[in-house]
């Protein structure tokens, strides 16, 4: 008995025997942002705010403390989740969370556990500035959860992280199993055409820059 | 389970449209059409027609190499944990999806929007089965209480007030519910949440699958597409073998014409890719490649662009007639001018066939399909298969049609009983003429004249053709 595979398979062969083939095409160079690091991050994060999004830049530690120190207030956080990787590690996100009276939940913990968490803080694997959208591996100590749960998303981005264009962040991320894409907030028009954000996913989305530099 | 074969009466559906439903149609049609005008001003027009180019010679290229591809992408998507099935119809659909389930103990289902799902009706065969999948796209998830049917390609609750959304919201999950879209959202959202948190198997669509990788691609903005792929146990994904693209430069282009296309954004709020399992995520990946009809359409060389489609919903946002009456008056998944050609050749031209002549042909679809699908080129195709048959159908026009049009091809054939035929037209038109007009003419032809006049048939293009010959000889 043929399998549902080869006849499928059989019937793309017969249907094809008989016609020209069409050849794959160039792909055209997208436009890229003229300008260097710094105002490409300047057009990330203006393109992030006309998405709903809110960003600041981060010049140093204090800033850094300063910044979440306002939002823990502001979007009353109270348990947060983090990406486990060496930036952030870098940065001391967990160490500043935990003073400002913010429980930390491990990675590893039930997801029931997980969507309790009112914040969750990730880098960026690659960031393209002309749309604003940001590229996310999700690896066991980058889990998607962390993007996705939580009522706040804080995106911490570099200059490093910076692409040329859409064809480049695509290259960074296509040999692991899982990527996201995110531009902008979790969105619907559904609704006669009105826009209603943070539907399924995180209903407010931050992104600073970490600029020691500037 | 099929389709009891019951001719879709596409003339009688759009004169039972109801007001509110037109209304809207009308209003949220236009609205998409100016923000993907916008789009494509902000990235350019000639670059926007270099990629729409493009675009088309991938997915044509793609559709041509299928038996190069999907076995490539099978490979690639095993040896990354998933498994592959191939199902030749929607009986064997269900039939996968039941034994994953009982396998699993399944109970609860979480799905994401898939026009495929709809086109096989898998929500009531797994009902059936004792398996009721829940939507959780905003517009499907408010379909789905209503009972009723999705009314446009990518925005399924297009022909909803806020007001009827309220009172279904207090009907059906007996919440008080104000008709503003914000707080109608949020009440979605925290219903919807513990779903995902409990659901065992989460059953997705596709929009792209990338064979360089086994990579399947999701093209949401809710993010319940994520929360169906990330949070149950089990992914299934059930994508129809003509989304297959060959590469990631591929889906590089195709991704900055899609959203721009369907909503005026740059890229959507969240483009996933899922390559096999990973540890954190779904412990099983299942992807079923389904052809239910898929490679009879390639068979037919005049009519496989009808493949190329990245279901991006602009075609039936700019159409004349899309925007007088929404999508339930085609009475198909696929609505719109790719559901005139698509449907015809999915469900076959004896249920469907009507929506091949659902058009007047103005090419508006053309111009802005992301992928330079000729619809147009192929309504015509579909019209003559469906009035002098061919190797795929029977003829199923009425027998008038069918003898019209043998006299018309007849009389347009021989230049003499043509040109006989334009004089006799000129006398035979006097008892209808009122000055320069035919405003109103006998049955059949009262049809056009319903709505607007016929110019009375007056020039005479070749004896002008003769004089003006004549003057040149001279």
């Amino acid at each position: 008995m043929t399998s549902s595979r080869e006849t499928i398979l059989n019937r793309i062969h017969n249907a094809l025997r008989e016609s020209a083939r069409h050849e794959m095409p160039a792909c055209p160079d997208e436009p890229r942002l003229a300008g260097d690091e710094t105002a490409r991050l300047a057009a990330t994060l203006a393109a992030i705010e006309s998405l709903s999004g809110k960003t600041r830049r981060i010049k140093n530690q204090s800033e850094l403390r300063d910044a979440l120190n306002e939002l823990v207030q502001t979007e009353h956080i109270r348990k947060a989740m983090l990406w486990e990787n060496q930036f952030l590690r870098e940065l001391g996100i967990a160490n500043l969370l935990s003073e400002l009276d913010v429980e930390l939940v491990s990675l590893q913990a039930d997801k029931h556990v997980l969507a309790q968490c009112d914040l969750g803080v990730t880098g960026a694997d690659a960031v393209l500035p002309q749309t604003g959208t940001l590229a996310l591996r999700a690896t066991p100590s980058q889990a998607e959860v962390v993007s996705l749960l939580p009522r706040v998303h804080l995106a911490i981005i570099r200059p490093n992280d910076l692409c040329a264009d859409l064809r480049e962040m695509l290259a960074r991320i296509k040999h692991d199993s899982h990527a996201v894409l995110i531009t902008g907030s979790s969105r619907t028009t559904d609704i006669e055409k009105t826009l209603a954000l943070g539907v399924h996913g995180p209903k407010v989305f931050h992104v600073w820059s970490y600029e020691p530099s500037i | 389970m099929t389709r009891t074969v019951t001719r879709i009466d596409f003339r009688r559906n759009t004169q039972n449209v109801p007001a509110p439903i037109r209304a809207a149609t009308l209003k949220n049609t236009r609205t998409a059409v100016v923000k993907r005008d916008e789009a494509v001003q902000r990235v350019g027009v000639e670059y926007w027609e270099r990629l729409r180019q493009t675009a088309h010679d991938i997915r044509l290229h793609a559709i041509t190499h299928l038996d190069r591809y999907l076995p490539l992408l099978e490979s690639r998507v095993t040896e990354a944990g998933g498994y592959v099935h191939w199902a030749d119809d929607a009986t064997e659909v269900y039939r996968l999806i039941i034994e994953i389930a009982r396998k699993h103990r399944v109970q609860h289902i979480v799905k994401t929007k898939s026009m495929v799902s709809e086109e096989i009706a898998l929500n009531d065969a797994l009902r059936t089965a004792g398996l009721t999948p829940l939507e959780t796209d905003l517009g499907e998830f408010i379909v789905q209480l209503a009972g009723s049917r999705p009314s446009h390609p990518t925005n399924p609750a297009l022909h909803y007030t806020k007001e009827f959304i309220a009172d279904l919201f207090r009907r059906k999950l007996g919440v008080d519910a104000p008709p503003i879209p914000t707080v109608l959202t949020d009440i979605a959202r925290t219903r919807l949440r513990e779903e995902f948190l409990r659901a065992e198997m989460g059953i997705s669509g596709g929009n792209f699958l990338i064979a360089e990788t086994g990579t399947l691609v999701l093209v949401t903005n809710e993010g319940n597409g994520r929360m169906c792929t990330t949070l149950p146990p089990i992914h299934v994904a059930v994508v129809g073998i003509e989304k297959v693209v060959p590469d990631w430069d591929s889906v590089a282009v195709l991704l900055q014409l899609l959203a721009r296309s369907t909503t005026g954004m740059d890229l959507s709020a969240y483009t996933t890719f899922i390559t096999g399992t990973r540890a954190g995520g779904p412990r099983e990946f299942h992807l079923i490649l389904l052809d239910n009809g898929r490679t009879r359409i390639l068979q037919d060389v005049h009519a496989r662009e009808t493949l190329l489609c990245i279901r991006c919903g602009a075609c039936a946002n700019i159409c004349p007639v899309f925007q007088q009456i929404g999508g339930l008056a085609y009475d198909s998944p696929y609505s719109g001018p790719i559901g005139a050609i698509l449907s015809p050749q999915l469900f076959g031209i004896a249920r469907a066939g009507d929506l091949a002549f659902a058009s007047s042909l103005c090419g508006a679809c053309a111009d802005v399909c992301p992928v330079k699908i000729p619809i147009p080129k192929i309504l015509l195709h579909l019209r003559r298969r469906a009035v002098e048959g061919d190797a795929f159908e029977k003829p199923v026009a009425p027998v008038a049609v069918r003898a019209g049009a043998r006299v018309g091809a007849f009389t347009f054939a021989l230049p003499s009983l043509y040109e006989l035929g334009t004089q006799i037209l000129k006398w035979v038109q006097q008892p209808f003429r009122h000055g320069e007009w035919l405003p109103a003419m006998p049955p059949p032809l009262q049809r056009w004249t319903m709505t607007r006049p016929l110019p009375k048939f007056g020039a005479d293009f070749r004896a002008w053709w003769r004089k003006q010959k004549a003057k040149r000889d001279a």
